[in-house]
Formats: structure tokens, C-alpha cells, sequence
């Protein structure tokens, strides 16, 4: 008996092929669910119910005839509802949406459906994808299954919300300064955030496309691996996609993570609270027991990176807004119109700065930080989970402090576009957090490694509100 | 021959257009500045051959797949 709402995606898949489940069961138990997760969390923006079904009628019918069936065939998933699927406008989480419907599906849902994966809904984010909390002021804030008073993380909100819950057993997101690995996070579940390249943005909702990354949320890493490799790879409709050979992810999984070094900046960590600092250091004691070597490395001066990704991010987010921001500004929720303001503040040649300086800081990260490590940990908020309350400011005066609180572990790594797996922390009966491991570039087959590695001790659990 | 004469321009400059309180386009003047003295210092020391591509290029060279 499979335990649909616990078990993989790629166990899934496999019980499907297998004939142990059918997709219409599975598919119609994945609906009921995310409208249970709905009610508690706000996570879904649209329900794909007749579609979806209808979808896993045919794929039934197809895998009973004996026909090829790919490893996600028949699977219930849904994403972050900012990817084009043809035939349909995606909202954006906004009130300002594309004005036709997309011609063609995204690379990446265009992959998945390759793969034989189904879509059940689109799910919540923060308006733009713009926003590190899950408050979104157009759409409603997304809320946390584990205590719908606290945030979920952002942008991808609404996907780590359902993956938390158990109604699906991934999705997709994105992450610009951290929408990947805040959500996962705060719902006590894993992301993987590639490399910048890795995965084609085609027709995905740009926010700031030299941060931009598409990745996954899952709750057990060998559906990132499954999924990473399905969505990785050159693509002709986005010339930033590396050309690279992707790796055999899910084969690697059991490679050896004995011996790897595992650096902590103490510098950088002594800035999070007490409290998060212990969790890593949780984590750490896990990791060591796994076989890691803990090492001290020292990132560039993080005050410095946080800085250079403001004047990155913050321009090529406003660039894309200047005509509606100044024709229609009352269309934004008033914390995204902020921050678009912000950028417009912002003068070219220190944009470009930021640019040109951006190879110098990578390579300075690869040859002094990572000189004797593999791996980097870090932790991805720097407190213990907030309320929706404590950061529901709006456009208010507090806002850019308070937002740069939240991404303060995140965005710099943006900015070195190197590839982070985020991991929760064990929770001990409290609220969730989770920890950030950061590779060199291209080395997600390595980081999924150890992540597996880590879920051999701490199992994946299903989000409920706790008492 | 008289002097050409030059129409005076509308006042342009940072966020020409944007319907802001002016607490909110301070507030975005002064973090703004305080991004640009940032910008002053790395680009000190930044030589003058640096350029936009050198991340990607830097991501594809030190790729460890």
C-alpha cells in the first residue's frame, strides 16, 4: 500500500509504471489534499482539477497498452504559478499579467510534461516573485503549514507550502536572492537552487535575469536529483543556459561524501541569532557523523556582497516595471512598489559596478573560500521563524532593513551564482528552519549527495499545525 | 546676430515620473547612496580590464560537474 501522501515523486512514478497505483488515484487524492493545504495556507492561486484528471486517465490508459512512460508519468505536480503554460496567462501573484495568453510552455514545464509529469495547479507566490516573506498584499499572504500564523518564506511560497503538506511531492520555483531556500526553510523542506545557467529560463516570469535561477522544492533530495536532471541542460530559447553536460544526479546519489570539507564562516555566522546558530551547528554535528570534515573558511566581506547584489538586482528589477510603475503604480501591492522605486534611485554606473566586478568576487570566493573546503554551510534566515504580523510593513520606512534582515544569508550567493541545496534543520518538536550548503560551480551532483546522505538521518516529515 | 537661445529643460533625474511620497523617495535617495559609496570603493580597486562577462565565463571554467 503506497502512502500517497509521504511517498516521492520518484517512488511514485515508479509505482505507477509498476501498475501498484493508478494516476487517476494518485491525482485525485494530490487535488484533495492541496485543497485541504489551501485552507490552511493560501498556497494555491488555480486548480487544474478536470485537466489534471483527464491527463491521468490518458497516461493510465497509455502505461495499461504498454506504452514508453517517462519516470514522472502520470505524477501529480504543481509550481510556482509564474511559468508560461500554454494556452494560459500565469497571474504572477500580481494584478498586472502578460495581456495574452503564452504561446508555448516554459522549458522547464515543457521538460517535466516530457517526462510524463502532470500539473495540478499553480501555486501561490510573493507579487512578482518579488519578495523574501510570502506576504503578498494583491493575492493574500501564504501561510505556514506548520503555524499559519508564521510566514512560509518567498517568493515560492505556495509551492513549499503544498510539498510541506504532503499534497504534492514537488514542485518548481525560482530564486533571485533566496525565493528557493526561504520557503523551504520555513516549511521544513529541501530546495535545490543550480548553478546561474544550469536551467533555462525560457518562458519563465523574469524578475532580475542576472540572478534569476529555476529550481525545485522537494521533500526528499532524490526528487530534486530526479528533477534537476530533467530540467538541466542547453536550451536554444535561452542563450544563458550552459552548454554543459549534465550529470547523472539521482545515480550519484550514493557517491561518497566521506572526507568532504565543510566550511563555516565564523564571521558570517556570528551575525544570525543564537538560536540559528545553534541549529547549524546541529546540522554541522550530522554532517560529521556522515563522514564531513568540518574546516574554517572566510567569504569575501558579506556586507560588501550584499551590496554589490542590490545594485545588481534592484535596477534590472525596475527596468523591466519603469512604464507600468509609472502608468499604473497603484496596480502593486505597496511593498513590491518600493522596492521597484528603489531601482530607479540606482545610477548605471554603479549597476555596472556590480557587473564588472561580479568575476572578480567569484573567482576571489573560489580561491580563498572554497581553497581547502568543498562545501560552504550557511544558514538562510538569520532568526528563528517570524509571524506574518512582525513583517506585514508594507511599503513602510522599516521595510528595506527589515527585508535585508531576512535575505542577509541568501541573495549574496546570487550574486557568486554558485549552487546551494537547502536542508531543514531537525526541528525537535519546534517550528522549522533549515541550513544552506553552497558548492562550487556546477557541483549540484555533490551537494545532492550529502544531502541524501543527511536524510539518512533526518527523515522528511509532513507539515501539520503544531498544537 | 542674436545669441541661440536654449529652452529650458524639465527637471529630469532619479525616478522622473514616479508617483512618490517625498518620505519614500528620500528614503530611496539615501539607501540608494549608500549603494553607491559601496560601488565607489570595489570599483577602486576593480581593474580597468574587468568586465560583465567574466562571471559566466568564470562559472564555466571552474565548473566541477
Amino acid at each position: 500500500m503506497i502512502d500517497l501522501e509521504q511517498v516521492s515523486a520518484r517512488a511514485l512514478g515508479e509505482a505507477i509504471r509498476a501498475k501498484k497505483v493508478s494516476s487517476l488515484e494518485a491525482t485525485g487524492a494530490a487535488i484533495a489534499r492541496l485543497a485541504a493545504a489551501h485552507e490552511l495556507t493560501n498556497c494555491t492561486l488555480s486548480l487544474d482539477a478536470e485537466e489534471a484528471l483527464s491527463a491521468a486517465k490518458a497516461c493510465d490508459g497509455a502505461i495499461a497498452a504498454g506504452k514508453p512512460a517517462g519516470p514522472l508519468a502520470g505524477v501529480p505536480l504543481a509550481h510556482k504559478d509564474m511559468f508560461d503554460r500554454k494556452g494560459k496567462i500565469a497571474s504572477w501573484g500580481a494584478r498586472i499579467r502578460a495581456e495574452a495568453p503564452a504561446a508555448q510552455d516554459a522549458t522547464v514545464i515543457a521538460r517535466l510534461q516530457a517526462a510524463g509529469a502532470l500539473q495540478v495547479a499553480a501555486l501561490h507566490l510573493t507579487e512578482f516573485a518579488f519578495g523574501p516573506t510570502g506576504h503578498n498584499y494583491v493575492l493574500g499572504h501564504a501561510r505556514n503549514p506548520w503555524d499559519p500564523t508564521r510566514i512560509t518564506g518567498g517568493s515560492s511560497a505556495g509551492t513549499a507550502a503544498a510539498v510541506a503538506f504532503g499534497a504534492i511531492p514537488a514542485g518548481l520555483g525560482s530564486d533571485t536572492g533566496g525565493s528557493l531556500r526561504l520557503p523551504a526553510a520555513a516549511c521544513g523542506v529541501c530546495s535545490i537552487k543550480p548553478t546561474w545557467g544550469r536551467v533555462s529560463r525560457a518562458g519563465a516570469m523574469p524578475l532580475a535575469p542576472a540572478l534569476d535561477t529555476i529550481g525545485v522544492i522537494a521533500r526528499y533530495v532524490e526528487d530534486l536529483a530526479l528533477m534537476l536532471g530533467l530540467l538541466a541542460g542547453a536550451d536554444p530559447r535561452d542563450p544563458a543556459a550552459s552548454t554543459l553536460p549534465v550529470p547523472a544526479y539521482l545515480a550519484r546519489l550514493d557517491d561518497p561524501v566521506r572526507g568532504l570539507r565543510l566550511g563555516i564562516d565564523a564571521a558570517v555566522l556570528g551575525s544570525a541569532h543564537p538560536e540559528v546558530q545553534g541549529m547549524l551547528q546541529r546540522v554541522t554535528k550530522i554532517l560529521e557523523r556522515q563522514g564531513l570534515v568540518t574546516a574554517a573558511c572566510r567569504f569575501p566581506d558579506w556586507q560588501t556582497l550584499d551590496h554589490l547584489v542590490q545594485l545588481t538586482q534592484m535596477p534590472d528589477c525596475s527596468a523591466a516595471h519603469a512604464a507600468n510603475l509609472r502608468s499604473r503604480p497603484n496596480d502593486y501591492g505597496p511593498q513590491v512598489r518600493a522596492r521597484l522605486e528603489l531601482g530607479h534611485f540606482i545610477a548605471a554606473v554603479d549597476h555596472l559596478t556590480a557587473l564588472r566586478a561580479r568575476g572578480t568576487y567569484l573567482r576571489r570566493t573560489l580561491e580563498e573560500t572554497f581553497k581547502d573546503i568543498d562545501i560552504a554551510i550557511l544558514p538562510i534566515f538569520a532568526d528563528p521563524l517570524p509571524t506574518i504580523a512582525e513583517l506585514d510593513i508594507g511599503g513602510g520606512p522599516t521595510l528595506q532593513a527589515a527585508m535585508a534582515r531576512v535575505v542577509k544569508f541568501t541573495r549574496p550567493i546570487n550574486y557568486l551564482g554558485l549552487p546551494t541545496l537547502a536542508l531543514p534543520v531537525p526541528r525537535a518538536g519546534g517550528l522549522p528552519n533549515g541550513i544552506q550548503l553552497v558548492g562550487r560551480p556546477y557541483a549540484e551532483a555533490q551537494l545532492l549527495a550529502v544531502g541524501h546522505a543527511y536524510q539518512r538521518e533526518v527523515a522528511p516529515e509532513l507539515a501539520r499545525p503544531l498544537a | 546676430m542674436p545669441e541661440p537661445t536654449i529652452d529650458p529643460q524639465p527637471e529630469a533625474g532619479a525616478g522622473t515620473g514616479l508617483d512618490m511620497p517625498p518620505e519614500r523617495r528620500h528614503a530611496a535617495k539615501a539607501h540608494a547612496a549608500l549603494l553607491s559609496a559601496a560601488a565607489a570603493k570595489v570599483a577602486a580597486e576593480l581593474p580597468l580590464s574587468a568586465d560583465v562577462d567574466d562571471f559566466r565565463r568564470i562559472l564555466m571554467a571552474e565548473a566541477r560537474p
